[in-house]
């Protein structure tokens, strides 16, 4: 009779895990692991971010935020739709089956070949330095950017349009700041790329490198602040004393502790996983058969001797 | 009477010119309040004690926060749009004589009229431009303003001078020209007499 | 432009908060309600349950719980992370606190790391709806009553339900393998051979049988005696 009541008594337990929880939380009793310490290292973030929830690691790269940008949707909460960005997913990874959008980033030299009905030949290609990447979705886009004849020409493109035939990357870097926009107060040398640029490749699996260049701009006026702004990427300015005040007057330190802020500027990393793991495994099939086209158009046949 | 409540507004003007110099200190403010007329005289309350409340109050915000003080005197403006309008400078890209003394001189043409119904020129427009003293025509082969996709944007508003037929004054055009110019240009070519296929035909390069 | 910024990784809010910010008015502009703001976390830090007004709550509680995400999810040797509670909390006994207390209490917390109730208002007053702003855990007598236990709501009629259902189930099974055991039994009897051993494991093996029922958790493989009595 006894063994009978403890065993109901188990099974009971059994039954409410969830009350259970609460009600230890609610005692604090509830402990676990001590905090961890985990290693310092400023460069090590993507180690340190790969926290593992009760063994959970991540099934998905975490570079993947970064090579796929546009996969992750607006932040904003009102433009938001669970539906529609799904869809639009599916879209793009039908658009990647179709034509190869690489990898690049604000800084890489692209050339886009896409149809022209203005011009004789239908299509046109322009080679230029990414300065902007933007969008979300189907709408991502990019600006490119090249000296021509002297003159500064800029390109808008949308990823993801039909219209686009062909992206190439014909040099694969990064740069220190996020967007390139000062490059249109720099003097022109910092901007011109030749149209016939050969593309230059990088060894396999090496990491994508970063061109710690320092750019030259231009006397003023400007186009923007640019002191006001946190650039990495730009020679000493060499303005007058009073500009810098006016910039530090100005400046809002308190924006990089604004915890809101940078959160409703961003996608949380668990959301990050959700779409990524949805994506991932098309996009590596994606890439290993591009792969394998690249080395059947370099095999040569042997040709006959004598 | 709630002597802590909102305080008439003419109070306020008065207090604010008090005010004006911030490094007025208490004492002096006491003298000034006794040779000041007081409009209002109420039974309950100490006048005195509370414009010196409200002095003192308005003095701080001074103080503290003297940005704020400010407020109301700023203006609102619009971000950049780029447009070609009446009076806006254009560059010459055409070697023609006139366009590169006045390029030279550092006096570029300023456009003084839109043929078309907006006030507003973008690519292939025609328009009227006076350089050094003369009026002649041009048509906007670039601009600055953000252009929708596979439309190159310039970093300089680019005019080519053109007579009334369409030729064009110059023999070479150094700059990219967009492609969409072909199409724009072939559309206006239906006006009997105007023909602007010449001034493709000096373009070295199509952007 | 409008792409996210995921230059760093944070943990999803597991509160409701709203698209756009509340500018909590500051004469101090926005500098002076990240100030309110602190100030306000660092009292629902030190005291685990504080009564404010409710615009300012639901503000602090986001930034509450990013912060102690963030805790969470960097811990307390990693230097942005350290920099920014240095930040946000004013009395640095509490970052203390919040790394070695708050950390391992809400480390494997599936919920939110806070609660907000809405407080009533006082009457004759400045008409400004008033909050609650408590952290989970916290030593205080719960604001709420605690419903788990009441027979009565509806979850804990169908649970009870269930548990009579899995009961009578369980007792038919019991039943089942008495009857079996009996069965055997007699039949061992009436068979002749061994009838002292085969009573006694026969009686070893009901008592084993319905061990073994008590012990089996739900969904755990039943053992037929059969089986057990070869």
């Amino acid at each position: 009779m006894a063994l009978w009541c403890r065993g109901v008594q188990r099974i009971l337990v059994d039954v409410r895990p969830i009350f259970s929880l609460f009600q230890t939380i609610g005692n604090t009793e509830y402990s676990s692991l001590s905090s961890v310490s985990r290693p310092e290292g400023l460069g090590s973030d993507e180690a340190k971010e790969a926290k593992t929830v009760e063994g959970h690691k991540p099934i998905v790269p975490l570079e993947c935020r970064f090579v796929y940008p546009e996969f992750l949707p607006d932040p904003r909460l009102d433009h938001r739709n669970s539906l529609r960005e799904k869809l639009e997913r599916m879209d793009m990874l039908n658009r990647r089956a179709h034509i190869d959008i690489p990898e690049f980033y604000v800084g890489s030299i692209l050339a886009v070949t896409s149809s022209n009905s203005h011009a004789p030949e239908k299509s046109s290609r322009f080679v230029g330095i990414c300065i902007q990447r933007g969008g979300c979705g189907l709408r991502a886009s990019f600006i490119l950017r090249n000296v021509i004849d002297h003159q500064g020409v800029e390109m808008f493109y949308e990823m993801y349009s039909p219209v686009v035939q062909k992206i190439e990357v014909l040099r694969l870097e990064k740069r220190l700041d996020n967007e390139l926009l000062y490059l249109r107060d720099a003097l022109p040398e910092y901007s011109t790329f030749q149209l016939d640029m050969e593309p230059e490749f990088l060894p396999e699996g090496a990491p994508v490198p970063v061109n710690p260049i320092k750019v030259k701009l231009k006397p003023r006026p400007w186009l923007e602040r640019w002191e006001r702004q946190e650039l990495k990427g730009v020679q000493d300015l060499g303005l007058p004393e009073r500009f810098y005040k006016r910039a530090a007057e100005v400046a809002r330190p308190w924006e990089k502790y604004d915890l809101m802020k940078e959160y409703r500027a961003s996608i949380p990393a668990e959301e990050q996983e959700e779409i990524f793991v949805e994506v991932y495994s098309q996009l590596q099939q994606l890439e290993v058969m591009r792969k394998k086209m690249k080395r059947r158009r370099t095999f040569v046949r042997p040709k006959k001797m004598g | 009477m709630n002597c802590k409540g909102r305080m008439d507004s003419k109070f306020m003007l008065m207090a604010d010119l008090l005010c004006d110099k911030a490094a007025t200190t208490t004492a002096m403010l006491r003298e000034k309040l006794k040779t000041c007329t007081v409009e209002y005289i109420t039974n309950n309350f100490d006048v005195e004690s509370i414009w010196l409340n409200v002095i003192m109050k308005r003095l701080s915000m001074w103080r503290n926060f003297p940005e704020l003080m400010n407020v109301g005197r700023t203006f609102h403006t619009s971000s950049v749009c780029g447009h070609i309008i009446k009076l806006t400078r254009l560059r010459v890209v055409d070697n023609s004589e006139i366009g590169k003394q006045a390029m030279a001189e550092g006096k570029p043409p300023k456009c003084i009229h839109i043929y078309n119904k907006k006030g507003v020129g973008t690519i292939g427009d025609k328009v009227l431009v006076a350089v050094k003293g003369e009026k002649k025509k041009g048509i906007i082969v670039g601009v600055k303003q953000n252009q929708p996709s596979l439309i190159p944007k310039f970093d300089s508003n680019n005019v080519v001078l053109i007579d009334d037929t369409g030729t064009p004054l110059g023999t070479r055009i150094h700059v990219p020209i967009p492609q969409i110019l072909r199409t724009i240009l072939k559309e206006k070519n239906v006006v009997k007499g105007v023909d602007y296929t010449k001034l493709l035909a000096l373009a070295t390069r199509f952007v | 432009m409008n792409q996210a910024d995921v230059s760093k990784l944070m943990s999803r809010l597991r509160i409701k908060y709203k698209p756009v910010r509340r500018r909590l008015k500051n004469p101090e502009g926005a500098e002076g309600r990240l100030k309110k703001i602190r100030k306000t976390l660092t009292a629902l830090l030190k005291h685990e349950r504080i009564e404010l007004n409710y615009n300012r709550a639901d503000e602090t509680r986001g930034y509450a719980e990013r912060l102690i995400s963030d805790a969470i999810r960097y811990g307390d040797c990693h230097r942005a992370t350290m920099e920014l509670a240095d930040y946000w909390i004013l009395e640095k006994q509490l970052i203390h606190k919040l790394f070695k207390v708050l950390v391992p209490r809400f480390d494997n917390c599936p919920v939110s790391y806070t609660r907000m109730y809405r407080a009533p208002r006082p009457c004759p007053g400045m008409y400004y709806k008033r909050a609650v702003l408590e952290l989970r855990g916290n030593p205080y007598p719960p604001l709420l009553p605690d419903m788990t236990a009441n027979r009565n709501l509806i979850h804990n009629v169908l649970l009870d339900e269930a548990q009579k259902e899995f009961r009578a189930q369980k007792y038919a099974e019991i039943a089942k393998k008495l009857e079996a055991a009996d069965d055997n039994v007699i039949k061992s009897i009436d068979d002749g051979d061994e009838e002292s051993s085969s009573a006694e494991s026969s009686g070893e093996d009901e008592t084993n049988v319905l061990g073994e029922a008590q012990v089996q958790q739900p969904g755990e493989k039943v053992v037929h005696p059969s089986q057990n009595m070869q």
